[in-house]
């Protein structure tokens, strides 16, 4: 815990997370995790997203947003996966890391 | 629609049809009081289940409650997402059925079945054949989703290959001008538009539907 903490508190230094929201030791964040208010800070309907093609050949939005990352089903009207064959299995298509600034380390 | 028992939905209706009923019924302030007693021990009750079931993650300033927003993608369905300040988390908004729940819908072709076949047919007549050989010419999409549906006449087994014969057939003429098929369904009378209480409802499920995904 005490390790988690430091880490927190550099990473807050870093401005790479919600910390406006953050209430040291003993606080944390609220039960609103509605909006990122790190540096690339934004409420997350905002979000930037790719495809990104899993083994099976089904697709995923891919979202790359600084430190945080999403993934998610992309489904069609009835419910079943969408396997579009726009890329191979396991290839990203579009600029799913386009709505942050925070660049990865690769 | 036949035989579907929606189990979640009916026991959450019958509930909440208890609790309008004794609203109405008993009026009287003693009722009401013993009413609002009964769902505070309730509420009481399931603060002392969460508590009992308390855990280092639940130990926060958020006491584990994960509120999200609503994230909408591209093909304008929604998704539940949530930052709590150094990840992220994501999935899919559906119902309890399992239906996404979308602003708008990916349908791009609505063929009326009877302008392309004839009853219990599957064969596409030439002029049919060209205009959907048109239409996916002209459309581009990275690829479509093809699902075949009927009204509830004949059996259920009968439609599900009766629709699923139709997608089939309209996939190849995709297939023949160069266009990518994703999936090809027969959803039988299972999943109408439309009530099928009149011709007009009836011929309107009677159909063959198009997603587009770009």
């Amino acid at each position: 815990m005490v390790e988690m903490k430091i880490l927190m508190v550099t990473a807050c230094a870093f401005g790479l997370t919600a910390c406006g929201d953050y209430e040291g030791v003993g606080g944390g964040y609220t039960s609103n995790k509605s909006y990122d208010g790190g540096i690339d800070k934004k409420h997350l309907s905002q979000l930037q997203a790719g495809i990104w093609v899993d083994p099976n050949g089904c697709d995923h939005w891919i979202i790359d947003d600084g430190i945080e990352g999403y993934l998610s089903a992309r489904l069609d009207k009835y419910g079943k996966p969408v396997c579009s064959g726009v890329a191979p299995p396991n290839q990203t298509v579009g600029d799913f890391k386009g709505g942050s600034n925070i660049p990865d380390p690769n | 629609m036949r035989g579907r028992v929606i189990l979640g939905t009916d026991a959450a209706l019958s509930w909440r049809n208890r609790i309008g009923k004794n609203a109405v019924v008993n009026t009287k302030s003693k009722a009401l009081r013993v009413m609002a007693s009964a769902a505070l021990a309730a509420a009481v009750a399931f603060q002392a289940t969460a508590a009992d079931t308390q855990t280092k993650s639940q130990e926060g300033r958020d006491k584990g409650a994960y509120i999200p927003t609503i994230w909408v993608d591209p093909d304008g369905c929604e998704h539940w997402v949530m930052d709590d300040g150094a990840e992220g988390y994501m999935t899919p908004h559906t119902s309890r059925q399992g239906i996404p729940v979308c602003r708008r819908g990916n349908v791009c072709g609505m063929m009326n079945s009877d302008q392309f076949f004839a009853t219990n047919s599957y064969r596409i007549h030439g002029q049919g054949k060209a205009r959907l050989a048109e239409f996916f010419q002209n459309t581009g999409a990275v690829s479509y989703i093809i699902t075949g549906h009927t009204d509830s006449r004949a059996s259920d087994e009968y439609n599900m290959r009766l629709s699923y014969n139709r997608a089939n057939a309209v996939a190849a003429v995709a297939a023949s001008v160069g266009a990518s098929i994703a999936d090809v369904r027969g959803y039988g009378e299972r999943l109408p538009a439309v009530p099928n209480n009149s011709a007009g409802g009836m011929a309107k499920n009677r159909r063959v539907e198009i997603i587009c995904i770009r």
